[in-house]
């Protein structure tokens, strides 16, 4: 018997000796591996049209006792003209009192529902949001009723709202991504609304009232509306507040399908801003929209160049030289139309070799495979990612609402990881030479020129090339001085 | 009707038949059902349960556990109870420097292995400092459950920093508050400000970012003495959540958390604030910034007491959300602003703190407006609910409020806030079952208790104002 113990006190102690663990870390030594993964299943999704256009999509998924309401109305900034930002306007003065409610009245019957009615304007879309206790889905689409088909566009809130949106402004034009971004994007697309990122304070005065009306009646009606709905709810009392509140609305026009005409670089734009302590970087040239071939690879090639923490550009600037702290980049997809766009921060002392590492990542990515374990990893992220990015409400709605926008084949969900885990090493190096041809780019730095600009000449890549210099507007400026 | 279905890899389309009849696949068929503890629409009383199992290790580390396997996918968070609150006095920025640290490599796991196996497994991660504790997070496929955790034990026993690596993200770091702050209109206002301005004790007033001479000084000797000091288990918070099983789950972290050694027991410094007497006012110039701002802030009750729910329904009423008091007030009425932004905690949310904290709102307004007028019509607001009781009915639109972003926190697919919770309740409370009795906090307050904390913690003499104006002058107090 005293043998036995001993054994087992010996056979106790064993596991104890390891258990106090101390310097030597033997327990961590083997790493354990990650099994497979399970598949994501996605809930039944089904969409109803009604007689006058208006369309309507059921997702039953969520854990929480909510619903959350989408209202997506295809109008926004394209359809603008150059009214610069009047589609933001009249969105913003849509919740301002509505059928029987003024805008206080709105605003406390979406809160005594547990909700927000939340607008936003892209350029394409105007989106009505609210995420409400689930028992209150009908009447929180009769309120969305209200505000999206009788608005009061009330004259008195304009003055107002015009102020807020100029003030808007001057900050969007003081922070040096708003203008990296407008002068990005307006050496891109030019006088196209993709490319008119900012109006004038001038011509935000000139807006009135009528021009908000004028802008509403042509532009809103069923056959441009899509209302999602996920979360936990009862679907037929759903489907029946939707037929009743929006079942008579006018058709209106179809949706304005206004295509672009991208300019390719080379182009170097500089805008100054004294004493800037970095440098904003904004890369990139014209692709395509999510609809071709290549997009698929491109999202893949892009991860790995740029778009992840682990991606190239990030492991190279960040964290091998510490010259930034948030590099990325993505691909933003407009109606057929797309671009790719690198961006980062970095101290104004090391611009030109920030620069340098990042022309250098792109080239050796077009011209060698990466190794076959980096490229995998970056599927395996993509992969994940797209799961993460679809499994709640607010996520599957907006990626059923992009396949409807972008008039994607019904199965694009279901087949976009089996087409994101066939990207080879190789596809990856010919859609970077193919896609990403530094030729072709369009460089901005916003920062203190008189630091940089030094720096950019020395870099090979941009001998002989021709700074263009640009205040916030996107007006040349004559005397780069004066402007410092 | 489609019913479709993301693949995470290729690989199972080989595996699938097989991995229909595993063991492990029970739980996918039905993954999309709802889970049997949710309850009827609309009620109030309606709720979500979550099945919270809570566990310490010998070595002190607390172990929270949720399985939920709607998704599939599992969140794991390790909280340590170190915030920048108490970083060392000549060191500002240090907690958050020392996050950084924490991401370049360790024993068995060289530097970039951390993002190579959780991006490459599929997942994403993060890290963040705030004023009692830093974070860090991953979201990953379920099956990649064990390496994460094996690598979190790793860096929590063994992180493996050298100058090269400090120097390196002394230079992120130095970034990150240009990008952030310096170069930035507006750039740290009002989080990173008004604590400066309104609190007394240097735990809670200090540059929490850092000034970027500090952040330079720092050295290995100080990343190593801070990590002996705050980063040992039983100063640790472990969260797994998700799409797991919870008896695997426990071998592992026994495994790879059970050995590492018990660190000294930590003494805090006293972080109390004086009672504020007098209302205190301040004016910053922000070469930068186009347009005039302002902020006011007061200090909160005491976490956990009677006034501190009552405070947090104070919240709801006066500035979350377009119905809310000051919206109408300064944005409606009076157009100052096109909002107004605020609320318990601003790098977070009312429950993860432990200490003394402010609730602050701010604005940028226009320039035709003083900030004199504008404090008038705020002190309108505020005087209105030290002068009369609320209503039931707005009471309980404020309670709506918070039960909906409650459960909007909750129905996330990446869990971040449901652990932050869990991992707060167990930290600072010991509790973290305590996430099923949120509601029980606010039950108790009444619009006569509401009354009565909004005329101790809604004085002007507890108030902080923070004036920002625009231009190219010196700081002026």
């Amino acid at each position: 018997m005293a043998r036995l113990i001993t054994l087992f006190a010996l056979l106790i102690a064993l596991p104890a000796g390891a258990q106090t663990g101390g310097n030597d870390g033997d327990w961590l030594a083997e790493r354990p591996k990650a099994g497979e993964p399970k598949n994501f299943d996605l809930p039944e999704i089904d969409t109803v049209e009604l007689d006058n256009g208006l369309e309507i999509t059921f997702i039953p998924f969520g854990l929480a006792p909510k619903a959350t309401i989408s209202a997506r109305i295809r109008t926004g900034n394209v359809n603008e003209g150059e009214n610069t930002w009047l589609a933001d306007i009249a969105a913003e003065l849509m919740s301002e009192g509505a059928g029987e409610r003024t805008g206080e009245e709105i605003a406390i019957a979406a809160a005594e529902m547990g909700g927000d009615l939340e607008v936003g304007v892209d350029p394409h879309v105007t989106a009505f949001d609210m995420a409400v206790l689930s028992g209150h889905a009908p009447d929180a689409i009769a309120l969305m009723g209200d505000v999206i088909q009788r608005p009061a566009l009330p004259e008195d809130d304009m003055e107002r709202v015009k102020a807020n949106f100029i003030r808007n402004l001057s900050v969007a034009l003081s922070q040096p991504r708003g203008q990296a971004a407008s002068a990005f994007l307006g050496a891109l697309y030019g006088d196209h609304p993709y490319g008119r990122v900012f109006p004038t304070e001038a011509q935000l005065r000139s807006y009135e009232i009528d021009d908000v009306r004028a802008y509403y009646e042509q532009n809103f009606g069923a056959e441009r509306t899509h209302i999602y709905i996920a979360g936990r709810f009862d679907r037929d009392a759903a489907e029946a507040a939707i037929r009743e509140s929006f079942g008579d609305w006018r058709e209106g026009p179809a949706p304005l399908v206004a295509p672009p005409d991208p300019r390719m670089g080379p182009e170097v734009i500089l805008v100054p801003r004294a004493s800037a302590p970095q440098s904003t970087i904004y890369l990139g040239l014209p692709v395509f929209g999510p609809e071709n071939e290549d997009a698929i690879p491109l999202e893949v090639t892009n991860a790995l160049l740029g778009g992840s923490f682990s991606s190239r550009i990030t492991q190279n600037i960040r964290e091998d030289k510490g010259y930034t702290y948030s590099p990325t980049s993505q691909i933003l997809y407009n109606y057929q139309d797309g671009y790719w766009r690198f961006r980062a921060d970095v101290t104004t002392d090391v611009t030109g070799a920030a620069l340098g590492e990042v022309f250098k990542e792109i080239e050796r990515l077009g011209a060698e495979a990466p190794p076959k374990d980096e490229a995998e990893r970056t599927r395996n992220y993509m992969a994940g990612i797209f799961v993460l990015k679809n499994a709640s409400p607010w996520g599957l709605i907006d990626q059923i609402a992009f396949t409807d926008f972008h008039d994607l084949p019904g199965d694009w969900l279901e087949d976009y990881v089996p087409r994101v885990l066939d990207v080879s090493a190789e596809d990856m190096r010919q859609t970077a030479a193919q896609r990403l041809q530094l030729d072709n780019m369009i460089l901005v730095v916003v920062g203190d020129l008189d630091a940089i600009k030094p720096q950019l000449e020395s870099l090979p890549r941009l001998s002989g090339a021709t700074f263009d210099i640009r205040d916030e507007t996107g007006a040349p400026v004559e005397n780069e001085q004066d402007a410092q | 009707m489609t019913r479709v279905s993301i693949r995470f890899f290729a690989a199972i389309a080989a595996f699938s038949l097989l991995a229909a009849c595993g063991p492990d696949d029970s739980g996918r068929e039905d993954a999309q059902d709802p889970p049997e503890t949710a309850a009827p629409a609309d009620s109030a009383e309606s709720g979500i349960r979550i099945d919270v199992s809570y566990q310490t290790l010998d070595n002190g580390l607390r172990v929270v556990m949720v399985p939920d396997s709607t998704i599939p996918t599992v969140t794991v968070g390790v909280y340590y109870g170190i915030g920048f609150r108490i970083e060392p006095r000549d060191r500002t920025g240090f907690a958050h420097l020392f996050e950084h640290l924490m991401f370049q490599g360790s024993r068995h796991a060289e530097k970039g292995e951390f993002d190579k196996l959780i991006n490459g497994s599929g997942g994403v991660n993060n890290g963040s400092t705030r004023f009692d504790f830093t974070n860090y997070f991953e979201v990953v496929p379920s099956s990649a459950l064990e390496p994460v955790l094996w690598i979190e034990a790793d860096r929590m026993a063994f992180p493996d920093i050298t100058q090269e690596k400090l120097a390196n993200q002394q230079g992120v770091v130095a970034n990150e508050v240009k990008v952030n702050v310096l170069n930035q209109p507006y750039g740290g206002f009002p989080w990173l400000d008004m604590p400066q301005y309104a609190n007394e004790n240097w735990y809670n007033a200090h540059n929490f970012y850092g000034a970027l001479d500090d952040l330079e000084a720092a050295t290995l000797e100080d990343a190593r003495d801070f990590h002996d000091r705050y980063y040992a288990p039983n100063n640790a918070v472990l969260v797994i959540a998700g799409d797991f099983d919870p008896a695997k789950a426990t071998r592992w972290v026994e495994k790879y958390f059970g050995p590492i050694p018990q660190g000294d027991a930590i003494t805090l410094p006293d972080i109390s604030e004086p009672r504020q007497e007098e209302e205190k006012t301040a004016a910053k110039t922000d070469p930068l910034a186009p347009r005039p701002a302002l902020a006011f802030a007061y200090h909160m009750p005491e976490r956990g007491t009677d006034e501190y729910y009552a405070m947090a329904l104070l919240d709801q009423i006066l500035i979350q959300g377009e119905d809310s008091r000051l919206y109408q007030a300064l944005v409606k009425d009076k157009g100052y602003a096109s909002g107004v932004e605020g609320g318990i905690n601003l790098l977070g949310n009312m429950f993860n703190y432990d200490g003394p904290m402010l609730w602050t709102a701010a604005m940028i307004h226009g320039e035709e407006f003083t900030p004199e007028e504008i404090m008038t019509t705020v002190d309108g607001v505020v005087e209105g609910l030290r002068a009369e009781p609320v209503t039931e009915a707005e009471l309980a639109r404020a309670r709506t409020k918070l039960l909906s972003e409650f459960y909007g926190v909750v129905d996330s697919p990446t869990r971040f806030g449901l652990v932050d919770l869990l991992a707060s309740f167990a930290l600072f409370d010991d509790d973290p079952a305590r996430i099923n009795r949120i509601e029980g906090g606010f039950d108790n307050v009444t619009p006569a208790l509401m009354l009565e904390t909004a005329e101790e913690y809604l004085r002007p003499g507890n108030r902080t104002v923070l004036r920002i104006e625009p231009g190219a002058a010196q700081d002026q107090q």
